[in-house]
């Protein structure tokens, strides 16, 4: 039985619902904030998520990031040695999923080098009418830059565990391969 | 001058932040650099060797997988308590291969070493062997 640990980075423009996916994640769905508070700087929780057919878990530290660009130079201090990205958009909203490769650019500068699994996540699913983003896009730009593509509604509960899971699997697959790695470079 | 920081010569790991049970942290102590450590996730990391007493110490040998930054602390009390900074080191990136780094510390004493891997070319890193150089003070 293992724990792992990583930090997620949950970035995206302001007001596209990165801290109502995060709080009805991390409260397994009982917490959606209904109205709205800027976030100012970085919130951080922790959730554990068990992986499945193993004892094995990875408890995703969340760090919620302000959207606005006022506070990003206090947001990237809080930024190093990140483990996964979270990458969130409003799906009735075109430019808040073109300002996602910007969001993706500066979390991965923090260390170009090191492999960063990632989620493009379009959220506000249940606003069917104001949708203005159709998937292929985001889809293209997802397979583009390695990341894997979910579309969520947190006001609806709706597919919000899917990409933190992903997340956590993935880091946790990073971790079985690079023990092997290390095993056999041993020897 | 032996190495002191060895479980068959009394050495302990009183103190580590990552803990998979197929990589424990006694691995450092083995003897053997084909078994070792492996953190978990996050940084910074840490680690602590406790020696049977104080010890003259004057190297420091590591072997080690994607560690970046390194500080190395000591402490000379009983408990491992008021550490105080030995060295620092940003080592470099090695592919394929352990990265083994000596560490000479001017004659020195120590009876706690703590080791702080303030950050890695890796999400995970690990650390095959600690040896240091060193004889019991009388």
């Amino acid at each position: 039985m293992v724990v792992l640990r990583a930090k997620c980075i949950v970035a995206g423009d302001s007001t596209v619902g990165k801290s109502a996916l995060v709080q009805t994640f991390h409260s397994d769905g009982s917490h959606f904030p209904k109205s709205y508070t800027m976030t100012e700087g970085v919130e951080v929780c922790v959730k554990s998520v068990v992986i499945p057919d193993t004892s094995d878990t990875v408890e995703l530290v969340i760090f919620d990031s302000a959207g606005k660009e006022i506070f990003y130079d206090h947001v990237k201090k809080n930024w190093d040695h990140p483990s996964v990205v979270c990458l969130v958009f409003d799906l009735s909203s075109e430019p808040s999923f073109h300002s996602c490769s910007k969001w993706l650019e500066r979390i991965r500068n923090q260390k170009p080098e090191i492999v960063l699994p990632g989620v493009l996540i379009g959220n506000k699913l249940d606003l069917e009418q104001r949708r203005t983003v159709t998937p292929k896009f985001p889809m293209e730009f997802a397979s583009s830059h390695g990341l894997e593509y979910f579309e969520c509604s947190a006001k609806e509960q709706q597919n919000v565990e899917a990409p933190f899971y992903y997340l956590a699997q993935e880091f946790y697959k990073m971790y079985q391969t690079k023990a092997e790695t290390i095993t056999s470079m041993a020897m | 001058m032996l190495d002191v920081a060895l479980a068959s010569a009394g050495a302990q790991v009183v103190l580590a932040t990552s803990s998979d049970e197929n990589f424990p942290p006694e691995n450092i102590i083995d003897g053997s650099g084909s078994t070792f450590w492996l953190t978990t996730g996050l940084f910074p990391q840490e680690f602590i060797i406790s020696f049977t007493n104080l010890m003259n110490i004057n190297n420091i040998r590591l072997l080690t997988t994607n560690v970046e930054g390194l500080s190395i602390e000591r402490s000379v009390q009983n408990e491992p308590v008021n550490f105080e900074p030995l060295t620092e080191k940003v080592l470099e990136f090695v592919e394929g291969e352990l990265q083994s780094e000596d560490i000479q510390v001017d004659a020195t004493t120590a009876h706690h070493l703590r080791f702080v891997i303030k950050s890695g070319f890796d999400h995970f890193i690990s650390i095959h062997r600690v040896n240091v150089n060193g004889s019991a003070v009388h």
